[in-house]
């Protein structure tokens, strides 16, 4: 329930049905939402040399890499088909697809593991360790 | 003229070069460098360097190699053929800048400008011809630039070598002329056979000169602007020409490194982000502590 009042559904049982696309975290702001050629501009072009992964986005070359989802965790991509009209309304959102894994871009840089994305992996595990129950 | 190299991975820069001919290694020699494709938004720029020993000058110019710019394609096909024939004493070499790297390397964090690109590009087709052992004792240079401190700058990285900049050098040394043909075969090749590494369905190929006045090229470049991506790395995205196609007709994309001034930070507040959902709301006043900053984790309260 979000401050308003208004009650916001997940819809669960569509995870069966959602896709496992490729995703890919860019490093920058695109005011787009909704569809796009990504296999066709984006990922007919990446460039995998000895695993090191670069490709371009309107002209700007990005460094790449892959990186998985906390262990026992899974990314979801809700779509809400229908916008609510005010805020007072509930909503419902399904999940439009799952990923264990995606690949997270660097404007010109390499990707380390100080970037922070890869750090921000840690926070379950960290966070078990401080909220997690403790055996005697 | 084979240009498989480039074609296998036509996104980076790529170097061609003839055999270099025995004499070149024994004789004191002299080589030409010019440049072509360096104002179109479409293709590759291409640098090339021709060498032959200078007491053969007067083979090349019996050769017939003019100015690029004032023979016809067919011409320069037939002079690039008489130029690659002449093996036992003329040596070539090109470096192919794709659109993909001339666009990478202007639009890079730090920028690097397309003179600095030109430069390097020549420079580096010099010290090719050295470590081959080419016996290099007069280089001549077409600029669009400056031309003094070009020299003084090529003067210094290879001394011993008696440098002349000049501007349209091309119609002036023989040696020149034959490096801008072989520069602009290449070119010519590259864009004709231009090789879309993006899966894209119908392609129009009749894309005009490439140059942005064109009014071919002005309409392939309406006709093909995807508005996520933009265009395919066959198109130089760091021409002024480009940049505002992108910035009329395709999705606003905003980058950390960008200086954004008062109105275009304006626009941006007045239409919210996709990231202005996952804030935490502005009263809570809190900051969060710097493991959350730096992982730019935040508090999910709402969707």
């Amino acid at each position: 329930m979000s401050s308003n009042g208004s009650v916001t559904t997940v819809q669960l049982p569509s995870i069966g049905q959602a896709e496992q696309p490729q995703i890919h975290f860019l490093p920058c702001e695109i005011e787009h939402d909704g569809a796009a050629q990504v296999s066709h501009y984006f990922t007919a072009v990446v460039q995998d040399h000895k695993h090191e992964i670069s490709v371009s986005y309107r002209g700007r070359e990005l460094k790449g890499a892959e990186v998985s989802c906390p262990k026992d965790y899974t990314g979801l991509v809700m779509k809400e088909d229908h916008k609510p009209s005010s805020d007072q309304e509930d909503r419902t959102v399904r999940i439009s697809s799952t990923f264990h894994r995606f690949s997270y871009w660097n404007l010109t840089t390499q990707p380390s593991p100080d970037d922070g994305v890869v750090m921000s992996m840690t926070w379950p595990t960290l966070a078990e360790a401080i909220h997690g129950s403790v055996d005697d | 003229m084979d240009l498989g190299d480039f074609e296998a991975d036509n996104s980076v820069s790529c170097r061609l070069a003839s055999a270099v001919p025995d004499i070149c290694k024994t004789e004191d020699c002299c080589l030409g460098i010019d440049e072509a494709g360096r104002g179109p938004v479409l293709g590759p720029m291409v640098y090339g360097i021709c060498f032959c020993p200078i007491k053969k000058k007067d083979d090349l110019k019996a050769l017939k190699v003019a100015d690029s710019k004032t023979l016809t394609e067919a011409e320069r096909e037939n002079l690039f053929s008489k130029i690659d024939e002449a093996k036992d004493f003329v040596g070539w070499a090109l470096q192919i800048l794709s659109p993909n790297t001339i666009s990478n390397s202007m639009l890079q964090r730090v920028k690097y400008n397309l003179n600095a690109l030109s430069h390097d590009a020549a420079i580096g087709l010099v010290q090719y011809a050295l470590d081959c052992g080419v016996q290099l004792k007069e280089v001549f240079v077409d600029t669009v630039g400056p031309a003094e401190k070009y020299q003084e700058k090529l003067s210094q990285l290879f001394p011993g070598v008696e440098v002349t900049v000049r501007p349209k050098a091309d119609s002036l040394f023989p040696i020149v002329s034959a490096a801008s043909i072989c520069a602009k075969v290449a070119r010519d090749h590259a864009v004709k056979s231009w090789q879309f590494r993006e899966d894209l369905a119908d392609v129009d190929t009749d894309y005009g000169s490439g140059y942005p006045n064109d009014p071919k090229t002005k309409s392939w470049l309406q006709k093909h602007l995807d508005p996520v991506f933009g265009y395919p790395q066959f198109v130089r995205f760091s021409w002024s020409t480009v940049q505002t196609l992108l910035d009329s007709k395709a999705v606003p994309v905003h980058w950390d490194d960008e200086e954004e001034d008062g109105e275009k930070a304006a626009t941006k507040q007045s239409c919210a982000s996709m990231l202005s959902y996952f804030g935490r709301s502005k009263s809570s006043g809190r900051t969060p502590h710097r493991f959350f900053a730096e992982r730019k984790l935040e508090t999910l309260e709402s969707l």
